[in-house]
């Protein structure tokens, strides 16, 4: 047997596609009899259970397959054709480890464990509704067979590359070759694959007519953690540009940045909308459809990056893989719409308002824009496609189309963020919203007059425009999070006497889903600062020789040298910057330049000096042929610092919202005390 | 090596898989009184919401009252059931 | 208290209001947009509203690829256009026509190219009329006061047990 770890690899594949095909036609035969109480051979409990475990299995043999692929990069085993195209020799350990995702073939493999591993989870737990897990069970065997077929018939991983085997690998695309590269694509892929699971619960529960709304109780969680992991998959991959891309920016409207915002704004929209079903019953086929929309969006963003269809950076390349996503897409569509016709009387609700003005119609709003900036996001993405068809050209949809359509989009969702908590459920009188928006205007009029004091002029130029309008409605949103809080407190204080500090966190714990979600807000506010600093960058590029200066804003550079080196993985030219303020010795800057000789390409290393009122980000960008100088670009970019510490404001508050509840327990304290007294008082 | 690895694994999940299930689940469909206790708990977490947000001062008096005589109405009738189903 | 006013607009029933203010602010945008005229401001623009042709996929003025085959080049002819005192559009139409259309980093060639920018505003505007509408009927089916279906008030018994029960096991 010349290749062990590759055939037990392809093995693994073949066995889990096996698996998961039993799973699915097993589950669904089961619970076809249990439907119609029809009842074979075998009780359909019983081969229920079988089909979780195999479900269970899958997980397994996908893992195998996985770890076989993570074997062959590290013992250098180039007879595999995706190890000979993404690792080199010399490749850093963690970079073998991510060579599991840096290609079409590995990058599916990893969709496909992660989907495993989250069913895996699933079907361990399936004790909390047996039979609503069985149904969701059954469906995510689906979409694993789908993915295991392409893993073992369109896109095998553990191909042999033909002819004689070269000595060394053709490395890692160097662009890869950062830190958040190792945990950007797991965790985007995270949030992706973990749609699956609230889409299977929901469609799970249409197929079965589950009676109430137990189920999103029972999917609350898996939404919120798949929103974070995709969440924060999409920050690293805006960090990651940022740092290694070398072009000052972190997000520039590429194809597949859009196919990643997308379903993480129908998810944002279900995450919200999904209350008004839980509390009130209301809007269970839109619910419904936007978690169907989510996952299919998830699919179509895979489709876009793989297929060709649209021309992006991140693309693979280009192969008939599409023609699968295509169909499976298709597939999906016609199983969700089927399910719905046939079951849509199991959605009917009344659904009704007590007044216009409450916290249902500012959701019902905020899903609106939500959905409305994904169809603009969408449209923009598939437009280029459009165009080629009907006037048989081409058009580019870049960023100047996104930043006139979608910032207004934005602007008005921020201020959606402020008006919807200080909404109360059900009804809300016009006397008491302007007792409780008082102070959130004050502090947009106020902050809007301040900034023009200090000197931006949103009447001449239209970034500037936003960015006045992003601080003053952010400033707006904050005042009304934190008069939230304050009045909630106070309701906990006079309750309890408690300080406001404890109050305040008990407040936290007696609805951690409410605050938790406040404080997300928060962090949404935050990023939105940070990124509306961006109508203030500054920018320069000079050649620079021994003792030149840059000035920048208050900052000089100084060249203090230059000079090149190499190692066995690159090759390097980088400038030492000394950084001066105000006069005063800050810093030393080293952007550099690399050569990958495996791979044969160039990649800048940014350096980037990072503070909260401003990134001082340099890099360096080749050499005058002619002089033999460095020529060095130097940003200053406002507020970037807020986007990342925004991302963790997010995180916490996310994790506030996982945290489960406790009921009040003083009201219930005191009836347990009133009872007492009444049966003292009885004796 | 390889083959033998993939022997293994092929039996392990066949074992796994077929072993017989000790207590194969069967579960009770939920009947009318599970789903009347959450709908319960639902009009309970609304109704501590109201008087949250009453409390907050995000109601005035007159609007308060009626919203919670709706909901009370509502878990009410809900308890009605169940009391009626428990006695059954 | 402008905003309160705004605000107090939004949530009136006149919808209509709320969009008038919101569009001139955006044509006002515009118009400030279009008003830059001095040559750096004009060359920076245009620079912006173009991709480089080197396929990395980023705008003219921000492509920093080591040894890009296209920026330098067509940032000189960029410099060069902006020089010779042509409009926008006529900086435009010659790239357009030396690179082809995807030279452009937005769809402004008019003809079908203005659907690309009227739909969203007409997605977001219809559907704004759809949920306005859909509140106003969800609100038509409300039962606001404590009565019977044909209206007759319902007397709530306030001692009702089970109505203290739920007001106990209820309190915040």
């Amino acid at each position: 047997m010349p290749h062990p770890m590759p055939t037990f690899g392809s093995f693994s594949l073949l066995l889990a596609l096996v698996l998961a095909v039993y799973s699915l036609a097993m589950g669904g035969a089961s619970l076809w009899q249990m439907a119609t109480g029809r009842a074979g051979r075998i009780a359909p409990e019983r081969l229920s259970e079988t089909a979780r475990r195999a479900g269970i299995m899958t997980f397994a043999a996908v893992s195998c397959a996985a770890f076989a692929l993570v074997w062959a990069a590290f013992t250098n085993d180039y007879s595999v054709a995706y190890i000979l195209h993404h690792t080199n020799r010399d490749l850093h350990p963690a970079y073998k480890f991510s060579a599991l995702w840096s290609g079409q073939e590995g990058s599916l493999l990893l969709w496909s464990w992660l989907l495993a591993a989250y069913g895996f989870v699933l079907r361990l737990r399936h004790k909390v509704d047996v039979r609503l897990t069985a149904h969701a069970s059954t469906i995510l065997s689906g979409v694993q067979v789908f993915f295991l077929l392409l893993l073992v018939f369109a896109a095998p991983p553990f191909s042999i590359q033909p002819g004689e085997i070269p000595p060394d690998g053709f490395g890692l695309n160097p662009l890869l070759q950062y830190p958040e590269m190792v945990i950007h694509p797991p965790m985007l892929y995270l949030g992706y694959v973990g749609f699956t699971v609230p889409f299977a619960f929901a469609l799970g529960a249409l197929i079965m007519r589950y009676p109430g709304e137990k189920w999103i109780h029972i999917t609350r969680r898996w939404t919120m953690v798949t929103w974070l992991f995709l969440t924060v998959g999409i920050f690293l991959g805006a960090h990651w540009a940022y740092s290694v891309l070398g072009w000052g920016g972190y997000w520039g409207w590429d194809p597949v940045e859009n196919a990643s915002l997308m379903p993480w704004l129908t998810g944002t929209a279900f995450l919200h909308s999904v209350m008004m079903q839980e509390k009130r019953g209301m809007m269970k086929s839109w619910n419904v459809w936007l978690i169907f929309s989510t996952f299919m969006l998830t699919v179509l963003g895979t489709l876009l990056t793989r297929s060709g269809l649209v021309s992006s950076v991140h693309a693979f390349a280009q192969s008939s893989i599409g023609n699968w996503f295509y169909g499976f897409l298709v597939l999906v569509f016609c199983v969700c719409l089927f399910v719905f016709v046939r079951q849509r009387d199991h959605l009917k609700t009344e659904n009704k308002l007590e007044s216009i003005v409450s916290r249902e119609s500012s959701f019902l709003f905020n899903n609106l824009i939500l959905l409305v900036a994904c169809f603009t996001v969408l449209w923009g993405t598939l437009f280029p496609v459009l165009s080629e068809y009907v006037q048989g050209s081409k058009a580019t949809v870049g960023a100047p189309f996104y930043n006139r359509v979608a910032l207004p989009i934005g602007l008005f969702l921020l201020f959606l963020t402020g008006v919807g908590p200080l909404l109360a459920w059900r009804s809300t009188t016009l006397r008491t919203i302007r007792r409780n928006f008082v102070l959130p205007s004050i502090a947009t009029v106020a902050t809007a007059i301040g900034l023009m004091f200090a000197h931006i002029r949103p009447w001449e130029d239209q970034s500037e425009l936003y960015s006045l309008m992003a601080f003053s409605l952010g400033a707006g949103v904050i005042t009304a999070i934190l008069s939230e809080f304050l009045r909630g407190a106070n309701v906990v204080r006079t309750q309890t006497g408690k300080n406001l500090f404890a109050a305040s966190l008990q407040l936290i714990q007696r609805n951690t889903r409410r605050y938790g979600g406040y404080i997300v807000h928060f962090g949404v506010v935050v990023i939105i600062v940070g990124i509306a600093g961006g109508a203030f960058n500054q920018s320069t590029e000079q050649e620079v020789g021994f003792g030149d200066k840059i000035n920048i804003g208050g900052y000089e550079l100084r060249c203090q040298s230059y000079t090149q080196d190499s190692n066995a993985n690159y090759d390097t030219e980088y400038a030492l910057l000394d950084v001066y303020r105000h006069g005063n010795y800050v810093t030393q800057l080293a952007p550099e330049h690399r050569f990958y000789s495996a791979s044969q390409t160039n990649s800048t290393i940014v350096a980037n000096r990072s503070t909260l009122q401003h990134d001082l980000y340099v890099i360096y960008e080749g050499k005058n042929p002619e002089t033999g100088k460095p020529i060095i670009k130097a940003f200053l970019n406002p507020l970037i610092a807020w986007i990342w510490i925004g991302v963790l404001i997010i995180i916490l508050g996310t994790f506030v919202a996982l945290a489960p509840a406790i009921k009040p327990a003083l009201a219930a304290s005191r009836v347990m005390h009133t009872e007492a007294v009444a049966v003292g008082s009885g004796d | 090596m390889g083959l033998v690895a993939a022997a293994v694994l092929t039996l392990a999940s066949l074992t796994y898989i077929f072993w017989p299930a000790e207590n194969p689940f069967s579960q009770r469909a939920k009947s009318r009184l599970d789903y009347l206790r959450e709908r319960k708990d639902a009009v309970y977490e609304n109704l501590r919401d109201l008087n949250f947000e009453y409390k907050a001062g995000k109601y005035p008096e007159e609007d308060y009252v009626t919203q919670r005589s709706l909901l009370e109405n509502e878990a009410a009738e809900i308890m009605g059931e169940m009391e009626r189903l428990e006695r059954a | 208290m402008q905003i309160s006013s705004f605000m107090h607009r939004l949530f009136a029933r006149t919808l209509r209001h709320r969009m008038v203010q919101l569009g001139a602010v955006l044509f006002g945008a515009v118009l400030l947009m279009a008003a830059a005229d001095d040559s750096g401001t004009r060359f920076n623009k245009i620079g912006h509203a173009m991709m480089c042709a080197c396929g990395c996929g980023q705008i003219l003025l921000e492509c920093n690829h080591v040894g890009c085959p296209d920026s330098d080049r067509m940032i000189g002819e960029l410099r060069t256009q902006v020089a010779s005192g042509g409009d926008d559009t006529s900086i435009f139409n010659w790239f357009a026509a030396k690179y082809g259309p995807t030279i452009l980093a937005a769809p402004i060639r008019g003809g079908f190219d203005t659907v690309a920018w009227i739909t969203p505003v007409a997605v977001f505007l219809l559907a704004t009329i759809g949920t306005a509408f859909l509140v106003r009927t969800w609100v038509r089916r409300r039962r606001n006061t404590v009565t019977t279906p044909e209206g007759i008030p319902v007397q709530l018994p306030e001692n009702d047990a089970m109505r203290e029960r739920i007001r106990r096991e209820t309190e915040y």
